[in-house]
């Protein structure tokens, strides 16, 4: 398996009125041709921010890349300007969010908003490499002569157009796909429209989809299905998958590798059977019996102690340290570093002997 | 359902219903429709236990809570609370408020955020217990150490706290009256998975040291395991299964719970339950319900009497009942 993308020493941080907020710190990770990665981790742990720098969508200022690369197959995605990403985003690597509501135009009907993504596409093929942004308006325009008066004021796409847009719909398991095309964002469900958002990301064939708690906003059968949806997609038509999840259990269910942060580095990386049988990391077992499993009288919860660190204050050491229940001298003089300490599994922790 | 002299709470076909607003046309003949977001349920919460209801968004669970907490008004049915019948107009509430009290999802919004924390804590135990204000200091830094937090929090304001303070602190509100029902509405929803632990703990130590009686309201399975004594799982308005934890856990009879159980992800990588479910369609509408059994659109096991009658509670072992007409093809 070849590397798709391969990030170095990132680091990013939020300037604040109190000084600048470390978000993500010296992070190193790969991600491999056809593999789902799953990044795990809780609030404020940096994972957002690292998904969001992969595809040039920080919100700049207050956002800034310190240092580090981002190297998309042999693009360095942090060097690029403005326009030169957008060859990227969207295109090469796809993006679905959280809320699919919000990430959806709600004035513009859904079948209109998938077309738009496949003329974007196209255009793109054909060599134009920049899309300006009254593209929407032009894909009206050049149907607004054939517009019928009729009671909703009903346009219709190019017949191919539609049957494109039809047969990802229908890849995404929508029913009715012929009568989803002209509705509106708010007249579909929550996993509908995400199912639609994930149609949108696949029309572009990317080589890379991020997923930023894509069922997070979603009931847990819902949930499931869109899930399955996109762990079967991965086959069809052959994409990466970098999920961005706070929930251990939906990377267990799903991800091929799993890394999980802690206060913006990654302290653990490893296939998901290796993470889950032997949790190496303090942290990553500490999470791990969290997760309530049992019943009432036959099981018991070990909470990690305390709470997250502030990040505006780099602290030496390991940023575990404090809450760790094997904190030894060393962890709070020497931060660790991710080194390999088995079979592909990486684990920054002292417990495992000092760095040589 | 359960023997009558413990019984906390009661609730008889309760129902609420909220009225659709008609178009703009005043002279329209359309019939006034209705959101049936809690359609006749009856429960029976034992007292020093954990009744928690499951089910996902839309099917009622919240409008439920809120009904019994007599924050909504009840379309009909019948609320027993601590062996009184409840009707409306003529019961005091505060009478009632000493004894319930509710514990919400989202800590952020349930603090006042100007008031300090000892003002939010100590604020029910004036107004409502009228209690002295040496007595309530006292309650407050009682209370406080209760849930795991240092008397100098007393003084600070919601947005110093974090996430899990605020639940804390939410928790330590409802209890330092010292009521029989606390109600939790999705209390660790919003919070990290290392706080949520901290959380869940927190309630089950209380629980014990005050024989609190906990009616959870949540949608995470795992949540209501690890909590709950019994489990009623609520899909569009209806009780469509319930019974002690263990049985309802472990063999889920109701063909929606049996798809609810199994589309919760188990953090094993070995055992890839998610992937095997076979769950189609979504959430029916609460307007436009399935005629019939509500859930007879998503469920692999409906035949023509599915669509036509409704199926009611019945009794198929001890303590454990079930809404099918095909329960024995889930056995």
């Amino acid at each position: 398996m070849g590397s798709l993308l391969t990030i170095q020493d990132l680091s990013v941080a939020y300037e604040a009125r109190s000084g600048p907020i470390t978000a993500v710190n010296h992070v190193d990770l790969e991600l491999h041709q056809d593999e789902f990665l799953a990044v795990v981790g809780e609030s404020g742990c940096g994972k957002s921010t690292l998904g969001l720098s992969i595809i040039g969508l920080l919100p700049k200022p207050p956002a800034r890349i310190v240092e580090g690369s981002i190297r998309y197959k042999d693009t360095d995605l942090v060097r690029l300007n403005g326009n030169k990403i957008r060859e990227y985003r969207g295109t090469e690597i796809a993006m679905i969010f959280q809320e699919p509501l919000t990430s959806l135009s709600p004035v513009y009907r859904i079948g209109d908003q998938i077309a738009e993504a496949i003329l974007v596409r196209e255009s793109r093929k054909s060599g134009k490499s920049t899309v300006d942004s009254e593209f929407m308006q032009r894909t009206y325009k050049r149907t607004a002569n054939k517009l019928k008066q009729t009671a909703r004021m009903r346009h219709r796409l190019s017949s191919d157009l539609q049957e494109e847009v039809i047969r990802y719909l229908k890849l995404v398991r929508i029913a009715d796909p012929d009568q989803v095309l002209d509705r509106y964002p708010f007249e579909l469900s929550g996993g509908m429209t995400q199912r639609v958002m994930i149609a949108m990301a696949l029309s572009q064939e990317p080589a890379l989809l991020l997923a930023d708690e894509p069922t997070t906003a979603l009931d847990v059968t819902t949930q499931a299905q869109v899930l399955k949806l996109m762990k079967e997609l991965i086959r069809k038509v052959r994409t990466s998958i970098l999920l961005v999840t706070h929930d251990l259990a939906v990377a267990s269910q799903v991800a091929d590798r799993v890394v999980v942060m802690y206060a913006g580095e990654i302290v653990e990386d490893a296939r998901v059977l290796d993470l889950f049988s032997n949790p190496m990391h303090p942290y990553t077992s500490g999470l791990l019996s969290c997760i309530p499993s049992g019943y009432k009288d036959d099981s018991e919860l070990t909470p990690i102690l305390g709470s997250l660190p502030d990040l505006r204050s780099p602290s030496i050491g390991c940023r575990f340290a404090p809450r760790c229940p094997h904190a030894m001298g060393v962890c709070s003089k020497q931060s660790p570093q991710l080194l390999q300490r088995g079979m592909n599994h990486e684990v920054s922790c002292h417990l495992y002997g000092q760095q040589n | 359902m359960a023997n009558k002299t413990e019984t906390i709470l009661r609730t008889e076909n309760l129902r609420k219903y909220f009225p659709v607003r008609k178009g703009l046309n005043p002279l329209s003949r359309r019939e006034q429709r209705f959101v049936k977001a809690v359609d006749g349920v009856s429960i029976a919460v034992q007292k020093g236990k954990t009744a928690a209801i499951v089910g996902e968004s839309g099917c009622g669970k919240t409008t439920l809570a809120r009904t019994i907490a007599l924050m909504t008004r009840a379309t009909g049915g019948k609320l027993f609370f601590e062996e009184k019948e409840i009707v409306e107009g003529k019961i005091d509430r505060s009478e009632i408020y000493r004894n319930m009290q509710m514990v919400y999802q989202d800590p952020e919004s349930s603090l006042d955020p100007r008031m300090k924390v000892a003002k939010s804590i100590g604020e029910p135990l004036h107004g409502l217990m009228k209690w002295e204000k040496q007595v309530v200091n006292e309650a407050v830094e009682r209370s406080l150490q209760l849930v795991g937090l240092s008397a100098d929090f007393a003084d600070r304001l919601p947005r110093q706290l974090s996430g899990g303070q605020k639940q804390r602190v939410a928790i330590a509100r409802a209890i330092a009256i010292q009521p029989s029902l606390v109600i939790l509405d999705e209390p660790t929803s919003a919070l990290d998975a290392s706080v949520q632990a901290q959380i869940l703990k927190l309630l089950l130590k209380l629980q014990n040291e005050f024989k609190l009686t906990y009616l959870l309201i949540t949608h995470n399975i795992a949540v209501a395991k690890y909590m709950a004594d019994f489990v009623a799982v609520m899909y569009a308005g209806n009780v469509v299964e319930y019974g002690p934890t263990r049985t309802v856990i472990s063999k889920p009879r109701h063909p929606y719970t049996i798809a609810l159980i199994s589309s919760a992800p188990i953090p094993d990588p070995n055992t890839r339950n998610l992937l095997q479910t076979e769950i189609k369609g979504e959430v029916p509408s609460a307007i436009d319900p399935p005629s019939g059994c509500k859930f007879n659109p998503r469920c692999p096991f409906a035949e023509g009497i599915c669509t036509s009658a409704v199926p009611q509670l019945e009794e198929i072992s001890p303590g454990h009942f079930v809404a099918c007409h095909f329960v024995s093809k889930t056995a």
